[in-house]
């Protein structure tokens, strides 16, 4: 064997990362972050900041340990969660049926489709302070903002969907026997699947941020709320704890639902390029 | 027994660029007996893939009137399978789901739609295939699952546009085999449109050569069954066929 044939020390290292990374996602998910706590701590600990601007890790994950022990964050945690979880059901609700509609009928596509994209471009909380006025500050007024920000990405992405479903499985379908209406349900949805997924993953993103600026303006519970408070009283620990949760929260959002719906259907299906 | 009829079938289409009305077909009569293996060929733009798309009922004919057993066509129906060139297979559903796809649109109960897919896919080999989804298998595979597919629908007439356009050579080679096969045990009544005039000649008993939207030639192919192209490409009869239809398209 000669030299240049041989296995290098970082070769060796990054072979038994890959290896123990696939075998162990976990370990794929957490050790990029390695690099980024230390550079967060080293800062920290250098002195440069004063540590009630600038506190380090251990502090932040105290504080972690007291929210959740005297119950502040659970509490906050699941306001927020089911705000999010409640206005994004109620937007694929809307959304899913509405993109059907527009993608399939050339006459709803022409009435709808400018109006649409002119009610897409007022950002959800631009629509904050006609909300104010009409619903005052309440979970009306939040999930209003959560609704419209999923809406919107869930229509225009499952009429690209639809429109994207080859003509010739409507023909195939409708010669083995299917009905019109059976053919939505038979073709057109799973069809239009991948793109209502990356409609979703979208409005989810958008949504999980329009609550939070609609916890900070409205809200008397809730991440957003938690951090715009903890601004109030000045501590930075519990704004940079709010802000890692949410980091945290999209990550397992991701991988614990969008992923796997994505793997199991569009990806399955050879519709998607598998993602790796 | 007639199994397919048409008479006097016209399509003219109005083209707002060109603004003017464009003639795709002429005047087609044809009538296609029950059993029988019937191939279209014609040059490019003759109207034969229009053509198909109207009995199919994806078109809507300008004039005249096609029957398939005794009623006529309007839109769509399972009464007509269609073996797409693209394949057309539903890549969300597996083999075995794609095939039964026909009979659950009939109301057929799982169990008994599944071995009725399982009784086709024999046929053509596919047994082992059943469980993949679409995108996991070759061209050639794919478009069996399409015969198939359609085949199990058990239509009165099989309409098949192109449907081996898209493989490679040695693989169209092997289909048209099998197909010759399931046909010679099976008797579905099959319409096949291709441009190919060895494979016309190759699988049907009569050619249809289209030229401008209209019937130019109708030619009965008498070569003995089964066929296969080990016996037929070198045999003397099957080139004097071949030969005759490629003028007639050529002349078109």
């Amino acid at each position: 064997m000669n030299a240049a044939a041989s296995v290098s020390p970082w070769q060796r290292l990054w072979g038994a990362y890959v290896r123990w990374s696939t075998h162990y996602p976990v370990l794929a998910a957490l050790v990029p972050f390695v690099p980024v706590v230390a550079l967060w701590a080293a800062v920290a600990r250098s002195g440069l900041f004063p540590p009630v601007f600038f506190p380090g890790p251990v502090v932040v994950i105290q504080k972690f340990g007291t929210l959740m022990a005297n119950g502040i964050l659970p509490a906050y945690l699941e306001d927020s969660v089911i705000r999010l979880a409640a206005g994004t059901a109620v937007g694929l609700a809307i959304g899913i049926p509405l993109g059907l509609l527009v993608g399939l009928s050339d006459r709803a596509h022409r009435a709808l489709w400018p109006v649409l994209l002119f009610f897409q471009a007022i950002g959800d909380i631009a629509w904050l302070p006609i909300l104010l006025i009409w619903f005052g500050f309440g979970l009306t007024t939040m999930i209003f903002v959560i609704v419209y920000t999923v809406v919107f990405p869930v229509v225009l992405n499952t009429v690209l969907g639809v429109r994207s479903v080859p003509l010739e499985l409507h023909r195939a379908a409708r010669s083995l026997g299917a009905s019109k209406a059976r053919v939505v349900w038979e073709v057109v949805l799973p069809g239009a699947l991948p793109n209502i997924m990356t409609g979703l993953r979208n409005g989810l993103g958008f949504g999980w941020r329009a609550l939070i600026a609609a916890e900070i303006i409205v809200g008397t519970s809730g991440i957003g709320f938690l951090m715009f408070d903890a601004r109030r009283a000045g501590s930075v620990v519990e704004i940079l704890l709010g802000m890692i949760v949410l980091g945290v929260l999209w990550y397992i959002v991701d991988s614990w639902v969008l992923a796997p719906i994505e793997r199991a259907t569009g990806e399955r299906w050879g519709l998607v390029t598998r993602r790796d | 027994m007639k199994s397919l009829t048409i008479e006097h079938l016209q399509k003219i289409y109005f083209d707002p660029f060109a603004n003017k009305q464009v003639t795709a077909i002429r005047d087609i009569s044809l009538a296609v007996e029950a059993g029988d293996f019937v191939s279209v060929v014609g040059p490019s733009g003759c109207g034969k893939t229009t053509m198909l798309n109207m009995i199919a009922g994806f078109l809507a004919p300008s004039g005249g009137q096609i029957r398939v057993d005794g009623h006529a066509v309007h839109g769509p129906g399972p009464d007509r399978g269609v073996v797409f060139q693209s394949f057309a297979l539903f890549p969300w559903r597996t083999v075995l789901d794609n095939v039964a796809f026909g009979p659950k649109m009939r109301g057929v109960p799982k169990a008994r739609r599944h071995e009725i897919a399982r009784e086709y896919l024999a046929l053509a080999g596919l047994s082992h295939a059943a469980e993949r989804y679409p995108n996991e298998l070759s061209g050639g595979m794919q478009q069996r699952v399409g015969v198939v597919r359609a085949l199990a629908n058990e239509p009165d007439v099989l309409l098949m546009d192109e449907p081996f356009a898209s493989v490679d050579a040695q693989t169209r080679m092997t289909l048209q085999e099998e197909l010759t096969r399931i046909w010679e045990q099976r008797r579905p009544t099959v319409l096949f449109i291709t441009h190919d005039v060895n494979e016309a000649v190759f699988l049907a008993n009569r050619v249809i050569v289209l030229s401008h939207g209209a019937v130019r030639d109708d030619i009965a192919i008498s070569l003995p069954r089964p066929r296969s192209w080990d016996a037929l490409i070198e045999d003397a009869g099957f080139k004097a066929l071949a030969a005759r239809v490629l003028q007639q398209v050529r002349a078109a």
